[in-house]
């Protein structure tokens, strides 16, 4: 990984990033938090109708067809932005902990997301009257919550990777 | 007592110098920031959107604000605490700072935009309530919301590359520069 990450950094893309990154990189950067913004929007509001505290006047397909092309579209747009930002700061982003912690936390809350819009999309009237039927589901809600809250904690983590001590592989080298 | 006192003052208190020598409180109140300022973000463009009949254009405008606002309120509550914990660690700093100053400043142009809205718009909403789109002060309001929304954001993230806090508490291991792994 570190010959891969070094390799990356010699890389023009990343080479171009590096030079002009007293305004690229934090451009990228504020465009990766947009978007997380309107990831974690749709979750939030997605989940708050499923515990019964918001969006009350629509069903739960109409919340998930309202909010799931934005959650999709987001993370696409979370895609290439963290992308470049991988390109630019290659070392910095791949030799932490943090950051495969947070590629591990994105896949499951990545899936859950799929699976959960797909279910809803497929099986409408099953959906509409779980939330009386199973508690499980609104646990499902706050933990999805919380994934994506870890997320973003882990993002912010991989500039401070130090605080992992002897599980950062950066201490080590 | 005077105003860079203040700040050195404020510098100085237990507070501030517990988060400043903590390894792992200043990141996390970071991470509390931005996942408020993305509900802040996300809820508002909600509404921004309906405002502008772009989503939601079906929902009643009046049902939606009293459904989502109070959320918005709560995460820039929570946006706000951990903003003035960060910014008390190096006040002096963060105050003379040109990125911090235009975040403070779109905040403040943000809350005049929202007041116009809630002033004028706001109270008779009831008429347009159920239209596609807002009237179109409305839309102008929403299209300002959406873009000084998004450079507070900008700002706020060139305040941390331009105060260096996060270079500080970094130890040299983490910031290998391009140069030191040719060397290698």
């Amino acid at each position: 990984m570190k010959q891969f990450a070094q390799w990356l950094s010699t890389t023009f893309l990343s080479v171009f990033i590096q030079n002009h990154n007293s305004w690229v990189i934090p451009a990228i950067q504020s465009i990766h938090i947009v978007g997380i913004a309107i990831v974690l929007g749709s979750v939030f509001m997605i989940d708050l109708r499923i515990l019964g505290w918001a969006g009350m006047d629509q069903t739960l397909r109409q919340t998930t067809r309202r909010f799931g092309p934005w959650l999709t579209g987001a993370l696409w747009l979370m895609l290439a932005t963290g992308i470049l930002m991988v390109i630019g700061e290659p070392v910095r982003e791949l030799i932490t902990f943090s950051f495969w912690l947070k590629m591990f936390l994105v896949a499951v809350g990545t899936l859950i997301a799929v699976i959960f819009l797909g279910a809803v999309r497929r099986h409408e009237q099953y959906w509409e009257e779980i939330g009386e039927k199973r508690q499980a589901i609104k646990w499902l809600a706050v933990i999805t919550f919380l994934i994506w809250a870890c997320i973003i904690i882990l993002g912010r983590l991989i500039a401070y990777d130090h605080v992992w001590g002897a599980w950062s592989p950066a201490e080590k080298a | 007592m005077d105003f860079p006192a203040l700040l050195q003052w404020i510098e100085a208190s237990r507070l501030a110098t517990t988060i400043r020598e903590s390894l792992l409180l200043f990141p996390l109140l970071e991470s509390i920031h931005v996942i408020g300022l993305s509900l802040v973000f996300g809820t508002i463009a909600i509404i921004d959107l309906r405002l502008l009949g772009a989503a939601s254009s079906e929902r009643p405008f009046k049902r939606m604000a009293s459904d989502v606002l109070k959320w918005t309120w709560a995460a820039f509550a929570l946006t706000a605490l951990t903003g003035s914990l960060m910014f008390i660690t190096n006040a002096s700093v963060y105050y003379h700072n040109f990125y911090f100053r235009s975040k403070m400043l779109l905040l403040i142009l943000a809350g005049i935009n929202m007041l116009s809205f809630e002033l004028t718009l706001g109270r008779t909403a009831h008429r347009w309530d159920n239209t596609r789109s807002a009237p179109p002060a409305g839309r102008v309001v929403a299209v300002l919301s959406l873009a000084i929304w998004i450079s507070v954001v900008f700002a706020g993230r060139l305040i941390g590359f331009t105060t260096s806090r996060a270079k500080q508490a970094a130890p040299a291991a983490t910031d290998t520069s391009l140069e030191e792994l040719f060397h290698k």
